[in-house]
């Protein structure tokens, strides 16, 4: 909503710079210099046609109201960016050339001027303007230079303001993401009811569990707001999740964790892979009866990293009836925040690498953390 | 049998700890008790070797506790447990040299852990060396008996002893014992410094042995040393160290 908003005020001002507005300008300044010089020849007690004055004056205002909507449409930007050595150097032989040009044009037009003087050469008549007008032609083309540096100015202004804006919008829903993330409520209760159901037919499971989940929140709760953590923590947060989970379904399920080394430092968004797991869990391995295997790697490729959870449940079958509501909604939430983490500069896949195995791959950029993460040990008697 | 109580404000978790305990047979309930103050009394009556002791009571803390009983330095001062659900004072813990620190909920897994480390520092304080000198040869020792750490939102007095073989993951360690295995961000360097010598060794650049575990040193036919644990696993040797593990294999 607040994009838009932004939006459209950025553009508010590009509209008003439209060629009906420098022509009514310019036909407005035409008329205000042609009544100021009747007035003056009426002062003189001469006569003149107020025609002819608001004609030639209209025409030239109308002409240099055209120049500038031109430099506007196709040179605005060149303008606004220009340094001054080269407005200086280029654009003032430029702005004396253009103004020659508009006197060259606008004595074309009007071949019965100047008024009350023996006929004259083309040429002569263009000297003759020239004398009385350049000074004119160059004060309205610098004028409209500062003007479009002006409106350059104000336009790069608002633009800022809108990203920082947008900027803000962005981390506060990150921010909200991440809360969310960190206490996934559908991890948090269906937890809970696992908790529930055990507590009914095996009392020491439920208790082994509740150790599990308690320690879990533990960890959860400590990390607070942080959005990004070490590798090394968010592996151990998906073991402990592992190993809930393997109680579960009662070490059917193979799990393999190859992390490389010099990765244990590398930083990830807290809790990017538990949804990713989750969904391995809920739509691949809980429809095998038999054994099945959840791999976990990390590897270092270049400046990325490289994140895989590989499944042998059943494939990605597309027929497979699935529940609407939760349905790849984690992978939907886990491919925003690599987006409003890293923008482009990650990647999401999931496919099936062969039948019955799927694997979900994801890259991010090499981030290691610099401060100690952990306290250090103690050591005592 | 230990003689123990156990010390908590809240009925409900007495009562857990209560039915958790009876299931151990070496242990002997010999009271209960809700306040500070109760503590202290009870304590001082029924001198018990094992306390387990809740943090926060009502009336002082759990510290105040220890302090007050260690003030009569005649008192035999019993072993003691924390169980909290705060993890907070684990460092606090550690420097009264409590057996373990369980955070609630806990297992009965955990307990049993607890009240197997319990039992041991009872018996090392029954032998006939008076505790005096127990604490100056602990001073003169400069090596770690004990590590303590977080892992796994558990706070952790992992005895050294039970340390199978530590291997180094850049700026990180693997410490193994039989079931599980840590990773800690801990140089390697600084680890094996505070490990005594006569039970570990330092075998290659990114690995130490618990030499109570090693069962063989051996030589492959490619001329690689690689030293061998009980349980089979095979760690890489180099040749510099190879010198030192000889010399200890002659002596044992």
């Amino acid at each position: 909503m607040r994009d838009s908003e932004q939006n459209k005020r950025g553009s508010t001002l590009l509209s008003f710079m439209n060629p009906a507005v420098f022509l009514g300008t310019g036909a407005l300044l035409g008329a205000v210099f042609a009544l100021q010089e009747w007035v003056e020849v009426r002062q003189m007690s001469h006569h003149i046609n107020f025609t002819l004055l608001l004609a030639a004056w209209g025409v030239q205002y109308l002409l240099w109201a055209l120049i500038c909507w031109v430099l506007w449409r196709f040179f605005g930007t060149k303008l606004q960016r220009i340094s001054w050595f080269w407005a200086i150097v280029a654009l003032l032989p430029f702005s004396i050339l253009l103004s020659v040009a508009e006197e060259m044009v606008w004595v074309l037009c009007f071949p019965n001027l100047p008024l009350w003087m023996p006929h004259m050469e083309y040429w002569s008549r263009v000297l003759f303007q020239l004398r009385a007008e350049l000074a004119d032609g160059l004060v309205i083309f610098w004028c409209a230079f500062f003007l479009f540096r002006g409106a350059g100015y104000y336009q790069r202004f608002r633009e800022k303001e809108a990203a920082a804006s947008k900027l803000e919008v962005q981390l506060a829903n990150a921010r909200l993401n991440a809360m969310r993330a960190n206490l996934n409520p559908h991890f948090l209760f269906n937890t809970l009811n696992s908790i529930s159901s055990l507590m009914r037919s095996d009392v020491r499971a439920a208790d082994v569990m509740l150790e599990q989940f308690s320690s879990l929140l533990r960890i959860c709760l400590e990390r607070g707001e942080a959005q990004l953590i070490s590798l090394r923590d968010e592996m151990e947060f998906n073991e402990m999740y592992m190993a809930m989970q393997d109680k579960r379904f009662d070490g059917r399920i193979c799990q393999e964790i190859l992390v490389q080394p010099e990765l244990h430092d590398a930083l990830v968004p807290a809790m990017i892979l538990q949804p990713i797991l989750e969904n391995a869990y809920r739509h691949g391995l809980s429809y095998v009866s038999g054994t099945g295997l959840l791999k976990i790697e990390a590897r270092k490729e270049n400046a990325h990293v490289r994140l895989n959870v590989l499944n042998s449940g059943i494939g990605l079958n597309p027929e497979r009836p699935s529940d609407p509501d939760n349905h790849n909604l984690g992978l939907v939430n886990v491919q925003d925040r690599l987006r409003l983490h890293y923008g482009e500069n990650q990647s999401f896949s999931i496919s099936e690498v062969a039948p019955t195995r799927v694997l979900v791959s994801i890259t991010l950029p090499l981030q290691l953390c610099e401060n100690s993460p952990q306290l250090l040990a103690e050591y005592g008697a | 049998m230990i003689p123990t109580i156990l010390a908590d404000d809240e009925l409900l978790a007495r009562q857990k700890l209560r039915q958790m305990l009876l299931d151990e047979g070496e242990i002997q309930l010999v009271g209960e008790s809700a306040t500070t103050s109760e503590t202290l009394e009870l304590v001082r009556q029924q001198k018990p070797d094992l306390l387990f002791l809740d943090i926060r009571m009502h009336g002082k803390d759990a510290f105040d506790v220890v302090r007050e009983l260690s003030l009569d330095p005649d008192f035999p001062m019993p072993t003691i447990v924390f169980t909290t659900a705060h993890d907070g004072y684990a460092l606090r813990a550690f420097e009264v040299h409590a057996a373990d620190y369980l955070l609630k909920p806990f297992t009965s897994e955990r307990l049993k852990v607890a009240i197997r480390r319990a039992t041991l520092q009872i018996q090392s304080r029954q032998k006939p060396q008076p505790a005096i000198s127990s604490q100056g040869a602990a001073a003169n020792n400069p090596y770690a008996n004990r590590i303590v750490f977080k892992s796994r939102g558990r706070i952790l007095f992992l005895p050294v002893s039970s340390i199978r073989w530590i291997g180094a993951e850049e700026n990180y360690v693997r410490i193994c014992t039989e079931g599980e295995s840590y990773l800690l961000r801990e140089p390697i360097g600084r680890l094996e410094e505070k490990l005594d010598p006569q039970l570990f060794l330092r075998v290659h650049r990114s690995s130490i042995v618990n030499l109570q575990f090693v069962k063989e040193v051996r030589t492959e036919s490619s001329g690689e040393s690689v030293v061998i644990l009980m349980n089979g696993q095979r760690l890489s040797m180099s040749r510099s160290y190879r010198s030192r593990i000889n010399e200890w294999l002659t002596h044992n």
